[in-house]
């Protein structure tokens, strides 16, 4: 696995005249020791997630019980079926996975290319504008969302899903990651490019963008997570119940089921397990896979 | 160059501030134009702002029953988040996508609308209503902005089962405070050995508390910024919850207790709770997520015997929920609107909605006997005595003071109940705040 | 796009080539910043104006010069919200720094089952708000499983966290952080792809130690990576909003109220949309001293 030359770790053991013999022994009680600690706290972070699987399998006056009751006494699989037969939980993951793709791809493009531009080109107000990026950040969206909704009404753009689209997929953020992660990449290989002919875009895209898959896939993760667990977004834009996104609809459902807990947990379950299943495809693919293009200073 | 960059900025913001201000007075809804000839057809549509309407069939009885006496009008309903319904009504009237008809959901919310001038002048309507409190607290210096067609009211809900299993008395309307503190303190242990339930549960709201001191003591007002009369009524909560007879402020937080699960899995053997509460009860006993049990409603407590059954009116407090006209309404649909708005708030309305378990702001004989007639719903006197004999006083005080004052209520009353500060402490804490961020600005 | 400058004198030649990049920088960055200027930007320069006048939101905004900053200076809420904000902040922008680092570090290593602790980590970052906030607060409840726990070393009577006004705030960094690790922690993994390894081994056969290689090697590697970490934590953390709402909705008392929830209040509760954009105002200058101090503190280290 090439992977081991990357990592800091691995060099150690690449450099055996180093390393006494007795630190193997000390390495492998270190390691099990590693180990234990990793698998309890894994168990301490999942423990939630546990709680609310376990609540969906719950009847809702089971949820409360206190002390805290760790199984259901008989589990309510028929939760999941209800759920799809109660809602509109198909058009809800369509709608959020049409977002989610559509949002992810615009800023990974428009984010990435306005990077470039802010990490390698040389224009007046660079910093400025720049500042105006980070500021807003900075700024509660909950402040500015009426002036904005107002804006976006008239361009007639509310109630529709490119409202959303318009909302999050030029958000400062994407920009501000690429552009950090270009400020690592030397510039003598953006100069090589220029030498073999390759205009600045050429470099954007034959240099830049290979070498920033690790930054790629974070945004992607990132990007993708937050459209699909936004709530407050969908909830000022997005008013026609055929355009709702799971987040939601959920909400509503809940609504509707006044304080049904186990339903609420149901649902929360089900919104959770695309976003994990694109996490545990993505960060194998992305983490992993750039062991082989990785950045050979 | 930097300037240069700013001003154009700046220009451009100009220029979209500009079009936002000329959107936000237009009415864009329904995209039709009040062009004359037609106005008397396109009048028969009209939209209302609505909430979990699966769950709230109300909106859906007003609407039918004002068809059904009305055949060529159609009201429209637009569902809006319950739980951010302010929110997104804002948003909506700064942009003129508002409905017609602008549901008033929260009391506490009707000032900003009221002052903002989103809401139209229905004096005219409301001229041919009977006078009632929740009428008054939709009218801001003689003009009357929106009409009730519901009115809570908070009363006591008990077990019959458990009372009797504890061996204690049913409330026969005349309990005081003190009644009620001895006889949650009785349920208490009379369950003790039974599988245990405490004698009362008393929701984390701060209406719990506030809203019976509101309501009963002479001359108490929750703008005044003085809030020594709260002091009684929570000594009593603070007693209560240190004698165990009902469950800690802390726990109801912390374990997200719920007064439908608290009460109806008879985890407590009474509770006072607002009057919608009949309708969710009887639902969810039918659903099974209540258990079966007897029950009845009785008023609730009050500060002394002046004020029970069977002579006296007992007082307290609850939310009117009223209709009003969104100013930006077609003019061809004014009258539509208004008919609608009439109708709703007449006796006719009021029997709509009290056969579906909904507490109507005119209360008559009629309207009382439709609404026990559901089936569930209890039978015996004084649940209906309860129901028509009641001085309600509303929960949120008509005043553009309101909810900044309720920000500071809250803060108070969590702090008192949660018992990180002492009763006297918080209250001057809560006073100084009025003072010094509500009452000077 | 550059073969008509290519004779032109020197002098020129630096002018037209400034032009032409300056029009190259402008297009990359054009389809972002006009999507951006017009449904960012704009609110938010409107959101400085209405910071001066008593805008309602439904009548129009009268010009109130520093008025509502006064009234600020005033508020004793606002001071309460405003220490809130920095305490958590101050103990939620290092614990998220030092957990994410550490985690980040030790899963970029071989370590067997690497990828499930990342996910793992990462977990709480997508589970549902709601969920947390339920679960957690039974957790933090008076009888529940953390005072138990505690009680095994003599911490007894603990109240429930959250329902405390000592324990409420550290109830709640802790939630943040735990919500929180995976996500930076992400992010540092992907500035760590970007260290060359020829560095590590350098500095190995160097005789530099496990101690020596992270400060001279991996810090400074994971400068612009951590420069960003730290400004998206720290504004993140002073913008601290919906954990709070869900978990203590501020209180008890207002013993977790934060300056987001302030002009949450100030502006949807009591329709004071001016008063609230003046305190947002007040939010942004804070991060964006913050920011510059990094920045400024950044440029240095790096020179």
């Amino acid at each position: 696995m090439t992977a081991t030359t990357l990592q800091p770790p691995q060099v150690e053991d690449e450099i055996p005249a180093f390393r006494p013999r007795k630190r193997t022994a000390l390495g492998t009680i270190s390691r099990i020791v590693l180990y234990v600690v990793l698998i309890v706290a894994s168990a301490g972070i999942l423990l939630p997630f546990y709680w609310m699987i376990v609540s969906s399998l719950k009847t809702n006056n089971e949820v409360f019980t206190v002390p805290i009751q760790w199984l259901p006494s008989v589990p309510q699989w028929q939760h999941y079926v209800d759920i799809f037969a109660r809602t509109e939980m198909i058009t809800w993951l369509q709608n959020t996975a049409f977002l989610a793709v559509v949002i992810t791809g615009l800023q990974l493009f428009t984010g990435s290319f306005a990077a470039y531009g802010f990490s390698k080109g040389r224009f007046p107000g660079r910093n400025i504008l720049f500042l105006a990026y980070i500021g807003t950040i900075a700024v509660p969206w909950q402040s500015y969302m009426i002036p904005q909704f107002v804006i976006m009404t008239d361009l007639g753009l509310a109630n529709t899903l490119w409202a959303m689209v318009a909302l999050q997929a030029f958000t400062p953020f994407g920009v501000f990651l690429m552009k950090q992660f270009f400020d690592t990449i030397p510039e003598e290989l953006s100069e090589a490019g220029r030498l073999d002919g390759l205009s600045e875009y050429g470099i954007y895209a034959r240099i830049m963008m290979p070498l920033s898959i690790p930054a790629i896939a974070s945004l992607t993760l990132l990007s993708f997570t937050f459209v699909w667990n936004d709530f407050l977004g969908p909830l000022i834009y997005l008013r026609n119940p055929d355009i709702w996104t799971v987040q939601l609809g959920l909400r509503t459902f809940i609504g509707q089921y006044n304080a049904d807990y186990s339903m609420i947990m149901t649902g929360a379950v089900l919104s959770v397990l695309p976003v994990a299943i694109i996490f545990l495809l993505g960060q194998r693919f992305f983490v992993e896979g750039i062991a082989s293009t990785g950045v050979k200073g | 160059m930097n300037r240069r960059i700013a001003a154009t900025a700046a220009l451009a913001s100009m220029a979209l501030f500009l079009t936002a201000c000329s959107g936000g007075t237009s009415s864009s809804e329904g995209g039709e134009t009040a062009s004359g000839g037609d106005g008397e057809a396109m009048g028969g549509t009209i939209t209302m702002s609505a909430w979990n309407v699966a769950s709230t069939p109300e909106f859906q009885s007003l609407v039918d029953g004002f068809n059904a006496t009305n055949p060529d009008y159609t009201v429209e309903i637009v569902e809006y988040d319950t739980n951010e319904y302010d929110t997104q009504m804002v948003a909506d009237l700064a942009a003129g996508t508002a409905p017609d008809v602008v549901t008033q959901k929260n009391q506490a919310y009707f000032s900003t609308y009221a002052d903002g001038g989103q809401l139209m002048d229905v004096s005219d309507v409301a001229a041919e209503l009977t006078p009632s409190q929740a009428l008054d607290s939709f009218t801001v210096d003689g003009t009357t902005l929106a009409v009730p067609y519901r009115q809570d009211a908070w009363v006591l809900f008990y077990n019959k089962d458990l009372f009797a299993a504890a061996g204690v008395e049913e409330p026969d309307g005349t309990w005081t405070w003190d009644d009620y503190e001895q006889a949650a303190a009785d349920l208490t242990a009379g369950l003790e050995d039974q599988g245990g339930a405490f004698g009362t549960y008393q929701h984390g709201w701060n209406a719990a508390v506030q809203g019976f001191a509101n309501a009963q003591v002479d001359g108490a007002d929750p703008l005044s910024g003085d809030f020594e009369f709260y002091k009684p009524y929570y000594e009593r909560a603070l007693r209560m919850q240190e004698a165990g007879s009902q469950e800690t402020f802390g726990n109801i937080s912390t374990n997200q207790l719920h007064y439908t699960s608290e009460f109806g899995t008879q985890k407590a053997a009474s509770t006072i709770m607002g009057s919608w509460y009949v309708a969710s009860l009887i639902a969810q006993q039918a659903s099974g997520d209540a258990d079966e049990f007897e029950w009845g409603i009785a008023p609730a407590p009050q500060l002394d015997e002046s004020t029970v059954y069977p002579d006296g009116t007992p007082r307290t407090f609850g939310n009117p929920t009223g209709l009003a006209i969104n100013p930006a309404i077609d003019e061809a649909k004014v009258d539509t609107a208004k008919a609608f708005l009439a109708w709703a708030a007449s006796a006719e309305g009021a029997k709509a909605v009290a056969s579906i378990g909904i507490t109507p702001a005119v209360v008559t004989d009629e309207v009382v006997e439709t609404f026990f007639a559901a089936e569930g719903a209890p039978q015996d006197e004084l649940s209906k005595w309860t129901f028509s004999n009641e001085a309600i006083t509303p929960e949120h005080p008509t005043s553009s003071l309101t909810p900044a004052m309720w920000t500071v209520l809250g803060d108070m009353h969590s702090a008192i109940m949660a018992e990180t500060e002492s009763i006297d402490d918080a209250i001057a804490a809560a006073e100084e705040r009025a003072a010094n961020e509500v009452l000077s600005n | 796009m550059s073969s008509t400058v290519a004779g032109a004198p020197p002098a020129r030649r630096r002018g037209t080539l400034k032009v032409r990049n300056a029009i190259i920088g402008y297009s990359f960055i054009a389809p972002n910043f006009i999507g951006f200027a017009l449904l960012t930007l704009v609110p938010v320069i409107l959101l400085f104006y209405y910071g001066f006048t008593d805008w309602n939101v439904f009548t129009g905004a009268t010009f109130t010069g520093l008025d509502n900053f006064q009234r600020l200076l005033r508020d004793a809420s606002f001071w309460k919200a405003l220490t809130n904000t920095l305490y958590y902040s101050a103990l939620h922008i290092p614990l998220t720094l030092v957990t994410a680092l550490s985690l980040a570090l030790l899963l970029n290593t071989g370590l067997r089952g690497r990828s499930f602790f990342r996910t793992v980590a990462f977990f709480p970052y997508i589970t549902s708000i709601v969920a947390i906030a339920v679960v957690w607060n039974m957790l933090f409840s008076e009888t529940g499983p953390i005072n138990r726990f505690l009680a095994i070393f003599g911490l007894t009577d603990l109240p429930g966290w959250t329902a405390s006004a000592q324990l409420a705030m550290p109830a709640v960094i802790l939630v943040g952080v735990w919500r929180e690790m995976g996500y930076y922690m992400l992010l540092i993994l992907a500035g760590l792809q970007t260290i060359p390894s020829q560095l590590y081994e350098a500095a190995a056969i160097d005789g530099a130690n496990a101690w020596k290689r992270f400060w001279n090697v991996t810090i400074p590697g994971l400068r612009p990576t951590l420069f960003f970490v730290t400004v998206m934590l720290t504004i993140g953390s002073l913008k601290v909003f919906d954990l709070i709402l869900v978990m203590t909705d501020g209180g008890p008392g207002q013993a977790t109220l934060v300056l987001s929830q302030f002009i949450y209040q100030k502006g949807f509760i009591e329709n004071q949309f001016g008063y609230a954009s003046s305190s947002a105002i007040v939010l942004f200058l804070i991060c964006i001293a913050i920011t510059v101090f990094q920045f400024i503190w950044n440029q240095r280290k790096d020179s």
